[in-house]
């Protein structure tokens, strides 16, 4: 198993299934629980989604970057994408976790998945890319 | 992602398989709520395969769950794996939906 992976991934919900299925063998392949497993692919999915659906305006091909690589015991991983910039660790919008089963809505809820199964995350703004990146320790 | 759909006396069962995420919800949705649309109001959702959910497919069960609600019937989700429970723990979903540890003691509980 390489000691990284790299994508390249087009801003269109239809490269979901690779990201999941390569981000899976990643993680297994290098003895992530299945737990690990499905938090690292259920934060990706929620972070590629969210860009591909609302980082661009242009309504034109973009690329999104995935890497995912070992260090110190854990994985990390990184999205980088050149749409408009986006902090969603700070400015996605707070989920109401109390609002009953009629005034319950879903946004926000990715974002908060992230910060809460992952152990640590970074949003930085950088040569015009947001970049997002979080870790999670193996086990 | 597949579904299987079972018939347990009036409850409608459906049992998703796989992965439901932002691209398979869809599906998952459109099952759901063609069964809701055709006039089920007993329904039971068994993920006792399911191996991963998104946010996108909980926005489906919640939908569910209102409309299910609206038309004064029963609306409930088993077998849940571990690993999915937590997600229905930090998201809140636990607190507001019927969460039953097996089909079996569900359908009890729905009958």
């Amino acid at each position: 198993m390489a000691e990284s992976l790299d994508l390249v991934l087009k801003n269109d919900l239809g490269e979901l299934d690779r990201l999941l299925s390569l981000a899976e063998e990643f993680c297994e392949g290098h003895g992530a629980s299945p737990k690990v497993t499905y938090q690292v692919g259920l934060v990706l999915d929620e972070l590629f989604t969210n860009i591909v659906s609302y980082g661009f305006d242009d309504g034109r091909d973009h690329d999104i970057r995935v890497r995912l690589w070992l260090g110190d015991g854990s994985l990390h991983a990184e999205l980088a994408d050149d749409g408009r910039p986006f902090d969603p660790l700070s400015e996605a919008a707070e989920p109401d976790l109390a609002a009953e089963v009629d005034d319950r809505a879903i946004g926000g809820l990715g974002v908060h998945f992230v910060k809460t199964f992952m152990d640590g995350t970074r949003y930085e703004y950088v040569d015009g890319q947001n970049r997002l990146r979080f870790w999670k320790a193996l086990g | 992602m597949d579904v299987v759909e079972t018939q347990a006396g009036d409850v409608t069962v459906l049992a998703p398989g796989g992965r439901i995420d932002s691209v398979t919800c869809k599906a998952f949705e459109e099952q759901v709520m063609a069964r809701i649309n055709g006039g089920t109001t007993r329904l039971l959702v068994d993920f006792g395969n399911l191996d991963y959910i998104s946010s996108a497919g909980l926005r489906v069960l919640l939908m569910a769950a209102k409309r299910l609600k609206a038309a004064k019937g029963r609306f409930a989700i088993c077998a849940m794996k571990d690993h999915i429970r937590e997600v229905f723990e930090v998201s809140g979903f636990a607190g507001i939906l019927d969460i039953q540890p097996d089909r079996d003691t569900a359908l009890a509980a729905m009958g």
